[in-house]
């Protein structure tokens, strides 16, 4: 057990020490967001926002989505450049603490992005308006993301070994991104007032965990199909 | 031709004579024997084709996706070919399943997609799911690694379709009566013995067209192996 | 069947996709010798080797790596076998000191003997440097330290002398005259080795002797 700890812990150090030496994630997720909100911002209307924060909250989640999308096409950037790969499968490892390290590490970059973004997305689109909760929109976040990374190390690994993965990435990661997406504009939409009465935060945000759980279980089951050529 | 091959041309055969007959039957019952529905009229027969149609296409991802968990366990290169075919059949019968369901929208609802029902739109999500699945497979090259790929990504897909049920759900605010518990609680003998004959008529008809299918794929395999022979040989 | 051999293949066969690298090699290596591999580029050297590295499953035959049959107890045979791929198989951005603290974690190496392994290879001045840095020369010797990290067994060494510094050449030789381990060398070059060892061809991914 000590040693599959030792295992995660380096392979996790090993891919935020990469980042903040490259700096190629981050910065990158967080202009792309930047760019996103505004160009929403302007697609809504300019001064006057069209659909109310309603239609900003939606927004919001699809852009968390292609931030996250975005993130992960350079995931196992490292590993595919130089073959990399030979000397982590040769390793006597359980490969699937390979799978739990990159979900951690994409965990950790999204909500750095977040934190940062969140206030941008105040400014742009909800101080003139009703705001959602704040505490809900925290916790769906961090459930989301959550299965967003979870599901994203598995579907990148996948595409990481295959022809034309850039394009591939999307196609394969968005269809799951949809069930995530539909619950959490549902979510967070709700609790902008007037609230209606009889709606189940717990229910939904339920539903974030089971998501996570069950794509968490998955993907570390399946990882180890994902990296031999 | 082997003795072995005969017996798989037979049972095609068979298959699709007995979907054929099951699917004049089905046709023969919805046109002119079951009533016609009080509250929609002439236009809710569809049912009898949407939802043995939709109930095909998800027996046919839940083979699929079974058999691509068995090659993973197993390692039987068969397995992969029993995996892809009902999920490229499956994927037919979803394109059918959007049909004849937008059909039905417009009948009873006025509109060719109706983005409240539960229904139809848990289809689009696990159908966009499919639509991956042939874009994963067509990008890696043929053997044993593609069949793995396939196969992890056939096994995600049965995780993704309680979660669309339940997100779908969830995400609704009016949720629209269900087509099923509209007409399952109150269906009489004669529309129930319809909608199971219609059932059992998609899927003879999917069962037939896997059998013809792996036919066709297993005669392509082996013209590979003769090729890889012959160039050996050479 | 003698329980001598460090590694048995037998019509091992492997393909990517519909092109045959290996078209069924037969071979046999006894514990303790040491084989050189030549053969022309694409010939199936690399892929040999990273096969009985179990970083590449086999489409078919028979593959047993002191006594462990792949695919099935690769992971019995990994502590017991290191490769040193064609690349270094170290990460650029990361310093010596880290890549291999790296894999000793993956391997279950006390963290002690990093400092023993850079320092084996001449590298311990620079073990606090970015491997990105580093000449062909020290990235060849920091290969050679991290596929020895664990001790293993069984050593498989892609082209191991070509762009090897003087230090390394002479590294290359101290780890090749340790007796009782077993080493593969897939190599352009087979006059720079031991004119004792064994010397097989591989060509159109069949091996002959």
């Amino acid at each position: 057990m000590s040693g599959s700890g030792r295992t995660f812990r380096a392979l996790l150090r090993k891919d935020i020490v990469l980042e903040l030496r490259s700096r190629e994630l981050v910065p990158a997720m967080s202009a792309f967001v930047l760019a996103t909100f505004v160009l929403f911002r302007f697609g809504l209307g300019g001064a006057h926002l069209a659909g109310g924060t309603r239609a900003a909250v939606g927004l919001f989640w699809v852009g968390m989505v292609f931030m996250a999308t975005l993130g992960l096409m350079r995931t196992f950037a490292a590993e595919r450049e130089s073959r990399l790969w030979d000397g982590i499968l040769s390793a006597p490892i359980d490969r699937a603490w390979v799978w739990a390290a990159r979900t951690c590490a994409t965990l950790a970059f999204l909500v750095v992005v977040q934190v940062a973004a969140l206030p941008v997305f105040w400014l742009l689109f909800l101080q003139d308006g009703p705001s959602p909760s704040f505490w809900v929109l925290i916790a769906a976040l961090v459930l989301a993301d959550l299965g967003l990374a979870a599901l994203g190390a598995l579907v990148a690994g996948l595409a990481s070994a295959v022809r034309a993965r850039e394009v591939l990435l999307p196609v394969l990661y968005l269809p799951f991104s949809i069930p995530l997406v539909l619950v959490a504009v549902s979510l967070t939409v709700h609790t902008i007032p007037p609230q209606t009465s009889g709606f189940g935060v717990a229910q939904r945000l339920g539903f974030l965990a089971l998501y996570d759980t069950l794509f968490g279980l998955l993907g570390w089951a399946l990882f180890e199909y994902v990296l031999e050529d | 031709m082997s003795r072995a091959n005969g017996a798989r041309i037979d049972r095609a055969s068979a298959a699709a004579a007995t979907a054929a007959a099951l699917m004049t039957l089905a046709l023969v019952l919805v046109v002119f024997y079951v009533p016609t529905d009080v509250g929609d009229g002439y236009r809710q027969r569809i049912f009898y084709f949407h939802v043995p149609i939709a109930i095909t296409t998800y027996a046919l991802f839940g083979w699929g996706a079974l058999n691509a968990a068995r090659f993973l366990w197993k390692g039987d290169p068969s397995l992969d070919l029993r995996s892809y075919v009902p999920m490229h059949l499956g994927t037919i019968f979803g394109t059918l399943t959007l049909i004849t369901g937008s059909i039905w929208a417009h009948a009873s609802w006025g509109t060719w997609w109706d983005w409240s029902s539960t229904e139809l739109n848990t289809f689009l999500i696990i159908f966009l799911f499919y639509c991956a699945y042939f874009m994963l497979r067509f990008s890696v090259e043929p053997g044993e690694k593609r069949a793995r790929y396939s196969a992890v990504y056939a096994i995600l897909g049965v995780g993704l379709i309680p979660v669309s049920v339940l997100a779908v759900h969830l995400g609704q605010d009016i949720i629209h009566p269900i087509v099923f518990t509209r007409h399952g609680a109150n269906m009489d003998n004669s529309m129930l013995f319809t909608f199971l004959v219609n059932l059992a008529a998609m899927l003879s008809l999917a069962y037939a067209m896997y059998e013809v299918e792996m036919r066709g794929k297993r005669l392509d395999e082996r013209l590979a192996q003769i090729r890889r022979l012959a160039g050996g040989a050479a | 069947m003698s329980s001598s051999e460090a590694l048995l293949c037998a019509g091992l066969v492997r393909r990517y996709g519909h092109r045959t690298a290996l078209d069924g090699v037969d071979l046999r290596v006894e514990r303790g010798e040491t084989v050189v591999l030549t053969g022309a580029n694409g010939a199936g050297k690399t892929t040999l080797l990273r096969v009985l590295a179990t970083v590449l499953r086999p489409t078919s035959g028979r593959v047993v790596v002191e006594g462990h049959a792949l695919p099935a107890a690769a992971r019995a045979a990994r502590p017991l076998v290191g490769y040193a791929g064609h690349e270094p198989l170290v990460y650029p951005a990361l310093t010596a000191r880290e890549n291999l603290d790296l894999y000793a974690a993956l391997f279950g190496v006390e963290p002690d003997a990093v400092p023993r392994a850079l320092d084996r290879v001449g590298l311990a001045p620079r073990g606090t440097d970015r491997v990105s840095e580093f000449s062909r020369g020290m990235l060849q010797r920091l290969s050679l330290a991290r596929a020895t990290l664990h001790r293993p067994q069984v050593l498989l060494l892609d082209e191991p002398s070509s762009g090897l510094d003087a230090g390394g050449s002479a590294l290359l030789d101290e780890l090749l005259a340790e007796t009782g381990r077993t080493v593969v060398i897939a190599t352009h070059d087979p006059e720079r080795f031991d004119a004792a060892a064994r010397r097989l061809l591989i060509d159109a991914g069949r091996v002959s002797g």
